[in-house]
């Protein structure tokens, strides 16, 4: 009788340990390497991931018109001269191969910032969703780097004026204000750190931004086919 | 009475037990732990956020995949011109190299690759742990470094930069164009020959290898492979805001013709 209840009881214990060590080992196991991340970054990841995707669908829907005006004027024997310039003059105006123009943001920038500030208030606007950069009237396309010391600041190794210059952004104006301007957010981190710097955020209607002087063609690599 | 007799004098099935109990003792307190202060939340309102940015990352793969095989069909449709017109070539010509600029090509030759990995030293008690993993600013540093040495094509972890790249923070994370993406972190740089020859004479990198390798021990490492190569940025290149200025500059700038030397 003694003999069989302590039986009973080893068992319930056992059970209950087996079921603790797979909860366990469940909750440390976690998908795609997202498990170290907490609820609130998580939360951001999704509201980002949501956005992006919204972004690709819209790309991918452009591309299914533009594929199906190609197929048709090819059907009808039409050489789709419109489509392909209308393709040319969209490529080169996100490379930054063409002057563009639109909505967006002047930043006005005084005082002793450095190379790396300057990129942080652009990573931010891209961030944002800049879709053209300038700074100090040069466009920034892949290869230009804002670099230099403080008050010494250079656009692709050429200075930009050391009482102060402009960083020129278009997109969404109340977008690119309100991500730059946030608590805590780049402007706040550069007035903790360079609190000498003056930095101003101005909406606007409509920005003329440059095309680069750059070929953006790589010397070094070709097409992978 | 001793110890010994003590021992013996306790019934099997206790000790049994005595240890069972314990093992559940450890247990529940390592499931508390791991549910403990630092991780303020339950796995309740958990367990939807992982589903949901799991099915959001399969779906964005879907949509890049979508893309790419949409890009290829154009391009070959367009490319069909028949040849006869010069028109049609030369604005195939064209496009084939703006699409270059705008890391819309998959590129391939010299170059280099740096590795990052977050610091394997254990963070002193009044350290600040984020200075010891790598994080986006590191990454944007050396890309920033790379390019002024004159890369001319970079991707971190397979992710072209693009004139609208941004490299955030997404808690110990990092989130480029529009894929998360989680250490180690590779970054993937074209340029000529000599360009980790320039990278290393650059006072910059030479202070980030001394700032972030010695001083916190991220670990930098180096490759030199025989050709790099740099994959196609898969995102939208559709501008919403800005319209393009007709201006002289939209005639050819490049040469129309050829593909870039090699």
């Amino acid at each position: 009788m003694h003999r069989r209840r302590s039986q009973l009881t080893i068992a319930a214990v056992a059970f209950v340990l087996g079921l603790l060590v797979v909860v366990q080992l469940r909750s440390q196991a976690g998908p795609s390497g997202l498990a170290q991340l907490s609820s609130q970054d998580l939360t951001i990841l999704v509201a980002n991931l949501n956005a992006h995707n919204d972004q690709l669908r819209r790309e991918g829907s452009t591309l299914d018109r533009e594929l199906a005006t190609l197929v048709q004027n090819r059907s009808r024997g039409d050489v789709s001269v419109d489509e392909i310039s209308a393709d040319l003059v969209r490529v080169r105006a996100y490379a930054g191969l063409d002057p563009v123009a639109g909505p967006g943001v002047t930043i006005s920038i005084s005082g002793p910032i450095d190379g790396s500030g300057v990129e942080e208030l652009i990573n931010e606007l891209r961030n944002a969703g800049a879709e053209a950069i300038a700074v100090g009237g040069v466009r920034v396309v892949t290869g230009v780097v804002v670099t230099g010391a403080p008050g010494e600041v250079q656009v692709a190794g050429s200075p930009v004026g050391a009482d102060g210059f402009e960083l020129e952004a278009i997109g969404a104006p109340d977008k690119l204000t309100g991500s730059l301007t946030r608590s805590g957010g780049v402007i706040a981190q550069l007035a903790a750190t360079l609190p000498e710097v003056v930095v101003t955020v101005t909406p606007m209607d409509r920005l003329g931004l440059p095309a680069t002087t750059r070929t953006l063609v790589p010397a070094h690599g070709r097409p992978r086919l | 009475m001793t110890a010994g007799d003590r021992l013996r004098a306790i019934p099997s099935w206790q000790v049994t037990l005595g240890i069972a109990l314990l093992a559940l003792g450890f247990l529940i307190a390592a499931q508390l732990a791991t549910e403990g202060p630092r991780v303020r939340y339950t796995t309740q309102e958990r367990t939807p956020l992982l589903e949901t940015a799991d099915e959001l990352q399969a779906e964005q793969d879907k949509l890049k995949a979508r893309i790419l095989e949409l890009r290829a069909q154009i391009q070959s449709v367009e490319g069909e011109g028949e040849g006869a017109e010069d028109l049609v070539r030369q604005l195939n010509a064209r496009l084939e190299q703006a699409r270059i600029a705008a890391g819309l090509i998959a590129l391939t030759g010299s170059g280099i690759v740096l590795q990052l990995e977050d610091s394997p030293e254990p963070v002193p008690p009044d350290g600040n742990e984020s200075d010891y993993l790598v994080g986006s600013r590191d990454i944007r540093r050396l890309v920033e470094e790379l390019w002024a040495a004159g890369a001319e094509a970079i991707a971190v972890n397979g992710e072209r930069i693009t004139p609208t790249s941004a490299i955030i923070d997404i808690g110990s994370s990092l989130l480029v164009n529009s894929a998360y993406l989680a250490p180690p972190y590779q970054i993937s740089a074209l340029g000529p020959g000599d360009l980790y020859d320039r990278l290393s004479a650059s006072p910059g990198f030479v202070d980030f290898v001394r700032a972030r390798g010695e001083g916190y021990g991220i670990r930098i490492s180096l490759a030199e492979p025989e050709s790099v190569d740099i994959p196609a940025f898969v995102g939208t290149v559709t501008l919403r805001y800005s319209r393009p200025i007709a201006s002289p500059s939209a005639r050819p700038t490049a040469g129309p013709s050829g593909v870039p030397g090699g």
